[in-house]
């Protein structure tokens, strides 16, 4: 599924977070965005997932024009169409591991025996067999970080947004996650976007692109 | 300290200022009911202790007859006395007078001997005015002014008093007639309508020649009053007061009824207690980080302990000081809208004014902040446990379940031994600490009870996103959800019960309705047993209404008050008829069988509930009660008829006026019957057992059963015509006959009936407003805990919109989780309102009022009331919900982006 941005503009107020950009992301490719902070990395990736809206140009993935759907259809389209990995994890504290994968398979309202199946596999895949039933506070950082990987990708997004998702990892943890991140979109031909500041992370992607106040580029 | 609370805690004030508001309302709201209802009995007691004191006098000890009046004869005897300065004889009618619109109204008659009364009642000390009445403009010297004391006809009123008349006379109704009187002048005694004569001119008045009800006395310097009263060799049937008895009297009068007001009024403020305990717990749980940064920076635990009950304090003194101002503002207006007893009917004819205490405000004012402090107590004891390096990393602690659960089981079960504990002063002390415990053991258990519901309800929604959601949450979360419903359970539990009670309470006072009220028919001549001693019919007159066309059954009810104990309120000694004691009195207590058990020759008795309290009476026993029934016709007639063999009195009308009449037959309590009429207990016996001892023959009430298809109307009419043609023999003019037709009153059972209800409504109609405020301030610790949360959890909900769920969804789930958490606290609320009903039914009101009742649960209100309850807490929740989970919510997450 191919990501298209064309001459999108943001502006909060007065002031311009970013103007004109445009990229393309094609189905199963790797992009890594980086940019100063503050640049607007995290907004645009907020547009991506229809999340925030803009003030100019369009954001179109697969067939789907994100500016053309309401709010409504674009929670429904994210819950079947986008995986995020977040900096911080954000894993639901009152879900253990196995819950928390599981659960974008029980909003798409799967079978239980489909989900106990997939959750069994991605954390087999994410290397967390038998840590189902733990409560995130019973994880470290990099296994939450895996959890999150984990509920990204269980059910096979045709895209992932990740935003720093090593930023709170040491750098042998980062790299181990960054190992299950990458092999996971990879295993299931999704795209996978990555906002970062680490150059370990942006080296390993197909193209890295830099977001400046005035547009993006290679 | 106060540094601190000028910064840290103010911020928190200034950022939420309506979480910190809601706590102190819910101080403000229970120190402002318990202050009214305190204010409103101090100030009606207060009065109408003073106008009972303005009417006893200042005597250092008085004389008065167990029942009714007694022999004059004894006044000489007592004056003579060496060890008295001096003797007042008093004779004290209650009786009615017929204001300006013809209505009657209750009137005190009290008739002095103005020569001896001045120094020792100078509140009744008749004052003569030439404005008072039309005939003084005839008297022409200032001498005829004092001597209108001594003229008959002629009376003194008070303030009340003087309301009532007519052209300068009062109507004062002496039997089934009308006697008018002049007012003279007037009495400084306040309370209620009371009239001063001279008393041979009341005797004259009521027929009452040679009676007295009373003699004042002041000892003689030196005198001791226990030697004087042995000496005195009172007869039996009088006895001698101190004069504490009587405040003592009024105060146990209504002492239950205002300890259980205070106690209801006080449930509101330990609810408030929960608001603070949930606004707090969220506050320091919010703040953890704040508090753990502080403590890094050197602040000791012990000193964060103290930073929270600081805080805690100055919602208490915020809340109670406004509490003292609102319970002000609420009593007077209360006093203006229901009187001085809240409509519970023990101070009647008091209007009292608002009297202000200050050391009682402080007293009110420091619970509050007690209740603020017991409320803080636990998040104070949180903030000091905070383990510092993982809170300032936002781990917190790890929840540590069931810690409580077993000090709560022992609360429930040290509650529970307690209640069984009996009465301290006549009131349930222990049964209410009970309540409190069993309120506070059972909300510890809370956490428990989440656990043991929702782990079971959990894999059936293993796979359904929205309600999986919801009730994980609860479960993990559950000692949050157990404070944040705290306040809930509380206002519910209290809500619960007090249904519980007042429907319990009002079925059986149905079923008693129907028992006592078995005619379709009643006429009365009086509404208080006092007035029936001057209206009554004779037993020629109940022969002839029971022989009009129409009737077919006529049966008589005589009412006689009993001073049985000098401490206490009277009793009452019914006379009725008692064929079949088991269908004509709803005992609790007895024989299935008339008469069965009672030995020969005995007379048997049937005890209300509250002789077995108060007196110690057991059914089974024989009684040895006093019946000294001083009237000398009534004496005369009896002995002369035959009725009371010479032998079986005790001592007969002597010269020495020790009594005129006394009958020992032996009295044997035959059972115990149920009684919600007269609190400090009544004694039934067989109207012709009565009559044969006492040679009373009059009755008071009248129970009438008409011939089929007789009207109702038609035989009221007859009566009516019969008592007017009655009085017409010696009236004084056709007016006056006509007038005495309409001294007596007519109700149909189910008028009574549905009287008896309006009144029980509106006596429990504060419990109503009670409760809806406790469940209020209870929603308000919902709202509270659910807002609060919801701020905290918005990178949650932002998460969830990431993963696709709408914001729709997101309000479903909060919602979900309100309705999880509110079902879990109205089973609990029920559960334990049905606990605490138990013991107000079986315990507190037996303690209290001297009377049990079945426990009836409504159980189709109890079921609406916790849907409401749980409806009102899942809209609350979802209320909350949209306020964080808006489209910011979204962009929550991206704080960490």
């Amino acid at each position: 599924m191919t990501l298209r941005i064309d001459n999108l503009s943001k502006r909060y107020g007065e002031t311009s977070v970013f103007a004109s950009v445009s990229l393309q992301v094609q189905a199963g490719e790797f992009v890594a965005i980086v940019g100063e902070s503050g640049v607007g990395k995290s907004t645009l990736l907020n547009c991506m997932a229809g999340l925030d809206s803009w003030d100019a140009g369009r954001v179109q993935v697969g067939n789907t024009d994100l500016g053309a759907m309401n709010a409504e259809q674009l929670a429904v389209w994210r819950r079947q169409a986008v995986g995020f990995v977040f900096q911080a994890f954000h894993v639901l504290p009152h879900l253990d591991v196995a819950q928390n994968i599981g659960l974008p398979l029980m909003l798409l309202a799967q079978p239980k025996a489909v989900i106990q199946a997939q959750v069994a596999l991605m954390l087999e895949a994410v290397g967390l067999t038998g840590l189902g039933a733990r409560l995130p506070q019973q994880l470290s950082g990099g296994q939450l970080q895996r959890v999150a990987i984990a509920r990204a990708m269980v059910h096979r997004p045709p895209l992932v947004l990740a935003d720093e998702p090593t930023g709170n990892l040491d750098p042998t943890t980062a790299q181990r996650t960054m190992d299950a991140l990458i092999a996971q979109t990879r295993a299931h031909g999704a795209s996978l976007v990555l906002v970062t500041h680490s150059e370990a992370a942006a080296s390993r992607a197909d193209r890295v692109l830099h977001l400046t106040a005035n547009g993006i580029a290679a | 300290m106060l540094t601190l609370l000028r910064t840290f805690s103010w911020q928190e004030v200034l950022h939420h200022p309506w979480r910190s508001a809601a706590a102190a309302v819910a101080i403000m709201l229970g120190v402002a009911l318990a202050f009214a209802v305190h204010l409103i009995n101090a100030s009606a007691l207060s009065e109408f202790s003073s106008a009972v004191r303005a009417v006893n006098g200042q005597s250092d000890l008085e004389l008065r007859a167990v029942s009714g009046n007694f022999n004059e004869n004894l006044y000489a005897r007592v004056a003579e006395h060496s060890g008295i300065a001096l003797a007042s004889p008093v004779l004290e009618v209650s009786t009615y007078a017929l204001d300006a619109q013809g209505n009657k109204r209750a009137l005190k008659v009290l008739g002095l001997d103005a020569l001896v009364a001045a120094s020792l009642s100078p509140a009744l000390m008749p004052m003569p005015s030439k404005d008072a009445g039309t005939d003084t403009a005839s008297w022409d010297s200032s001498d005829d002014l004092r001597f209108a004391m001594f003229e008959p006809r002629k009376a003194f009123a008070n303030a009340a008093a003087r309301s009532l008349q007519k052209d300068g006379r009062i109507h004062i109704i002496t039997g089934l007639q009308t006697t008018s009187v002049q007012t003279a002048g007037s009495v400084a005694a306040g309370g209620s309508a009371l009239v001063v004569m001279d008393i041979a001119a009341a005797q004259d008045l009521f027929g009452l020649q040679g009676q007295i009800s009373r003699i004042d006395l002041r000892l003689a310097a030196g005198a001791d009053s226990a030697a004087l009263v042995t000496s005195l060799a009172l007869p039996a049937g009088v006895q001698a007061q101190a004069p504490g008895d009587a405040e003592q009297r009024i105060g146990n009068l209504s002492r239950a009824y205002r300890v259980n007001m205070t106690v209801l009024a006080l449930v509101a403020l330990f609810t408030g207690a929960f608001l603070v305990f949930s606004v707090l717990s969220l506050s320091v749980a919010k703040r953890a980080q704040h508090m753990a940064l502080l403590g890094v920076l050197g602040l000791t635990a012990h000193q964060r302990l103290q930073l929270v009950l600081a805080e805690a304090a100055a919602l208490g003194v915020v809340g109670s000081a406004l509490g003292v101002a609102l319970g002000t503002g609420l009593a007077a207006l209360a006093m203006q809208l229901l009187g001085g007893d809240l409509g519970g009917g023990y101070f009647a004819g008091a209007t009292p004014s608002l009297q202000w205490s200050t050391p009682a405000a402080l007293l009110y004012g420091a619970l509050g902040v007690a209740a603020a402090l017991v409320g803080a107590w636990w998040p104070a004891r949180a903030a000091q446990a905070l383990p510092l390096a993982p809170t300032l990393k936002g781990l917190g602690s790890a929840a540590q379940h069931g810690r409580g659960a077993w000090a709560a089981a022992a609360l429930v079960l040290i509650g529970a031994l307690l209640v069984a504990s009996p009465p301290v002063w006549g009131i349930p002390l222990g049964a209410y600490v009970a309540i409190g415990m069993l309120l506070v053991g059972g909300i510890g258990l809370l956490p428990a009870l989440v656990a043991l519901s929702y782990d079971r309800i959990a894999p059936w929604v293993a796979v359904r996103a929205l309600p999986m959601l919801a009730i994980e949450r609860a479960r993990r979360v559950r000692e949050t959800a157990a404070v944040a419903v705290s306040g809930v359970v509380a206002a519910l539990s209290l809500a619960v019960a007090l249904t519980v009670m007042v429907a319990s309470f009002r079925t059986s006072v149905m079923q008693w309705l129907d028992v006592v009220l078995p005619a379709p028919l009643y006429v009365r001549t009086a509404t208080s047993s006092a007035a029936g001693q001057v209206l009554n019919f004779s037993a020629a007159q109940v022969q002839a209404i029971g022989a009009l066309p129409g009737v077919a059954r006529v049966s008589g009810l005589r009412t006689v008050a009993l001073q049985l104990d000098p401490a206490q309120p009277s009793v009452m000694l019914v006379a009725r008829d008692l064929d079949d004691p088991a269908r004509d009195l709803p005992l609790v207590q007895g024989p299935t069988a008339p008469a069965s058990g009672v030995p020969p020759g005995a007379i048997a008795l049937y005890v209300s509930e509250a002789m077995v309290d108060l007196y110690a009476t057991k059914p089974g026993q024989s009684y040895p009660l006093n019946l000294k029934f001083s009237d000398v016709d009534i004496a005369k007639l009896a002995i002369n008829s035959g009725v009371i063999s010479s032998s079986a009195t005790s001592s007969s009308a002597t010269s020495s006026g020790a009594t005129t009449s006394l009958a020992k037959p032996d009295f044997y309590i035959a059972g115990v019957w149920r009684d919600y009429a007269r609190q400090f207990g009544a004694i039934a016996l067989h109207q012709r057992d009565y009559a044969r001892i006492t040679g009373d023959t009059k009755v008071n009430d009248l129970a009438l059963w008409p011939s089929a298809g007789a009207d109702p109307q038609a035989i009221e009419q007859q009566i009516r015509s019969y008592v007017s043609a009655q009085f017409a023999m010696d009236a004084p003019s056709a007016d006056s006959a006509a007038q005495a037709g309409k001294l007596v009153e007519f109700s149909s059972a189910q008028e009574i009936r549905t009287l008896s209800l309006q009144i029980f409504d509106r006596s429990f109609a504060v419990t109503y407003w009670l409760q809806a405020v406790a469940i209020a301030i209870g929603l308000f610790g919902v709202a509270a805990s659910f807002s609060a949360q919801v701020l905290a959890r918005r990178k949650e909900f932002g998460l969830l919109a990431h993963l696709g769920l709408t914001r729709r969804q997101i309000l479903q789930v909060v919602a979900f989780e309100g309705a999880a958490w509110t079902a879990i606290g109205s089973v609990a609320g029920c559960a334990l309102g049905l606990l605490v009903s138990g013991v107000l039914v079986h315990v507190v009101n037996p303690q209290s009022f001297h009377w049990t009742m079945d426990l009836t649960v409504p159980w189709l209100r109890l079921a609406l009331l916790c849907v409401a309850v749980v409806a009102a807490g899942t809209a609350t929740a979802w209320l909350a919900g949209r306020a964080a989970a808006g489209k910011d919510a979204v962009l929550a997450v991206k704080e960490d982006w």
